[in-house]
């Protein structure tokens, strides 16, 4: 097995006198879709946040490809190749899908030291990417506000892929979509993986989840009570995990 | 050659909405003919045209505001201001280089002041550039003194007022401006951002955009622009009276809306707001040639703003479901 791209140890985050997370021990790898699944207030959104820079932790150390980070804004986590796809995507819907991609880091071409774009490049890196997703947009130049939510998704992995992250982190990214539009944002989040990128996937949806996840871990009440290999679990006892009916969630919480 | 090609490709290119602007266009100059026999004559085709200088260089910048989700109601005291400076410089000695720098300049600074307000203070554009309306418009007065500055050199006038191989000063000018803001629009990193920025600071701050820079360059653009605008003006007027400037913004905002740059930002036209200038004036030139006096000219303007922009809202329902749909 390869070594992880990210390590975390002992991550814990309090607000206040209130504990939202504690010890939480983790382990993410490259090419692989992992799942975190748990009820609303576990500890998930807080422990992506640490994970995207916008909440420094409270305790414990995050570790990339063996150099220990800390992350002031999510700007650090971005230049450590860690892109987050939040629900309600930052896309500017007035332009096009690779005005988008690039927004904020053009390609341009200086002529009497006035920056132009390189309209064209910026282009076909775009086209090459969108085909690579195997995502099929029929009007590249578009504003990207005329298009669906799943090709918006679409969009947003791009531009994630052309900062090059090597950790896309995806907040409930088919939250909002139709079925069929679901069926294709999944594909993309496995296309995503088999490039060789590190995929955080926050779903509620269970079936989904195993779908296209290889592991699944699952917070409760702050915690991490649970990791299971895809393959050698089902719904069933990811439910009772979630719910905290299972006996080694009751074992674990009577100990606590 | 085939680069410069590439670079100007669709510079002049119209959609259905700035078509219907010039058949606007054609179609009020047809009636005013046929209404008046003084319209149809090569004089007042080029009064018109010269009417439409200042509006133009105005619009440009107004243009590139509004598209930013920004807006300028002191623009038109700025040029005042900016024309009273060159007003006093050609007064002083009449020299006419140290009279061309002079707009421009003032308009920069006035462009620093606004920016300073609207952009590092945080006022709400519409809120801070109508306070700088105030303060501009009693400074115009304090500085003229409640007495036109007339009868002054000519040096600027001799300067402008020439043609270059047949063509006028002023549509060089105007070319030169168009082409010069079309391009940092459409071609440069300057002009996404600008657009980002008009369809949500939010969003474009979270790409990475450097959104005080560029909200705080626009301004400065708009003020050279409106410098360059008083320096036209002065030459062709030689005077500089109380009342300078004083219905340009509305003007100006109605032009660029009626050219189909989006009042919300993040969507302009540039050749919209050429026609948009064009038709404004054609109009109030018209309705002048026919016996509408002057004093009616601002209710024009004013209904063609609420006109456009109600037609737009019903289209949409209303205005704040068009909002929502642009930034869901």
């Amino acid at each position: 097995m390869t070594a992880p791209f990210l390590v975390a140890r002992n991550i814990g985050k309090r607000f206040g006198a209130l504990t939202a997370l504690a010890n939480v021990d983790l382990e993410i790898r490259s090419g692989e879709v992992l799942a975190l699944l748990g009820d609303n207030g576990a500890g998930k959104s807080t422990f992506i946040k640490i994970l995207a820079g916008a909440h420094p932790p409270s305790d414990g150390e995050l570790v990339i490809e063996g150099n220990p980070v800390s992350f002031h804004s999510p700007k650090d986590a971005a230049a450590s190749g860690i892109a987050t796809i939040f629900q309600e995507l930052a896309l500017s819907e007035n332009l096009s899908i690779a005005e988008n991609v690039f927004l904020g880091r053009e390609l341009k071409r200086s002529i009497f030291g006035i920056p132009f774009l390189k309209r064209q490049e910026m282009r076909q890196r775009v086209d090459g990417l969108l085909k690579e997703l195997d995502a099929h947009i029929s009007d590249p130049e578009a504003p990207v506000g005329s298009l669906s939510g799943g090709q918006r998704q679409a969009v947003a992995i791009c531009r994630a892929l052309n900062l090059n992250a090597r950790l896309v982190i995806m907040d409930e990214p088919t939250a909002a979509l139709a079925v069929a539009e679901t069926r294709k944002v999944l594909a993309l989040t496995r296309r995503l993986a088999a490039r060789g990128c590190a995929v955080v996937l926050i779903s509620h949806n269970i079936s989904e989840v195993f779908e296209v996840a290889d592991r699944i871990v699952v917070f409760r009440r702050g915690r991490k009570v649970a990791e299971r290999l895809a393959a050698e679990t089902d719904h069933e006892e990811v439910v009772s995990l979630i719910t905290g009916a299972h006996p080694d969630v009751r074992a674990l919480e009577k100990t606590n | 050659m085939n680069a410069v090609r590439q670079l100007g490709n669709g510079v002049f290119s119209m959609n259905g909405r700035e078509w219907s602007l010039l058949v606007a266009c054609l179609l009020a100059i047809i009636i005013f003919s046929v209404a008046s026999p003084h319209y149809a004559t090569s004089g007042n085709a080029a009064t018109v045209l010269r009417n439409s200088v200042e509006l133009l260089l105005i619009g440009l910048g107004m243009t590139l505001l509004l598209a930013m989700g920004g807006i300028d109601v002191s623009i038109g005291i700025v040029m005042g201001l900016a024309a009273i400076a060159i007003g006093r410089v050609l007064g002083a000695d009449g020299n006419p280089v140290l009279a061309l720098v002079a707009g421009p300049v003032v308009g920069a600074l006035l462009g620093c002041v606004t920016a300073t307000v609207v952009v590092l203070g945080r006022v709400p554009a519409i809120v801070g550039t109508l306070g700088l309306l105030g303060v501009y418009r009693t400074a115009v007065f304090v500085l003229l003194g409640g007495q036109w500055l007339s009868g002054l050199p000519a040096s600027l006038t001799n300067l402008l007022a020439t043609t270059v191989l047949g063509v006028p000063v002023p549509a060089l000018v105007i070319v030169a401006a168009y082409l010069a803001v079309w391009l940092a629009l459409r071609r440069t990193p300057y002009g996404l951002h600008l657009l980002a920025i008009g369809n949500s600071e939010e969003k474009a701050r979270l790409s990475g955009i450097p959104v005080i820079k560029i909200r705080f360059v626009t301004f400065v653009i708009s003020g050279i622009l409106t410098g360059v605008a008083a320096t036209f003006y002065v030459a062709t007027y030689r005077n500089v009276e109380m009342t300078i400037g004083s219905t340009l913004a509305l003007d100006a905002i109605a032009a660029v809306i009626l050219g189909g740059t989006s009042i919300l930002g993040g969507k302009c036209s540039l050749i919209g707001t050429v026609l948009g200038v064009l038709l404004l004036r054609i109009l109030q030139n018209g309705l002048l040639l026919i016996g509408v006096p002057s004093l009616w000219q601002p209710v024009v303007t004013g209904v063609l703003i609420i006109g456009v922009l109600g037609f737009e809202a019903i289209s949409n329902r209303f205005p704040v479901v068009q909002l929502l749909r642009a930034r869901a």
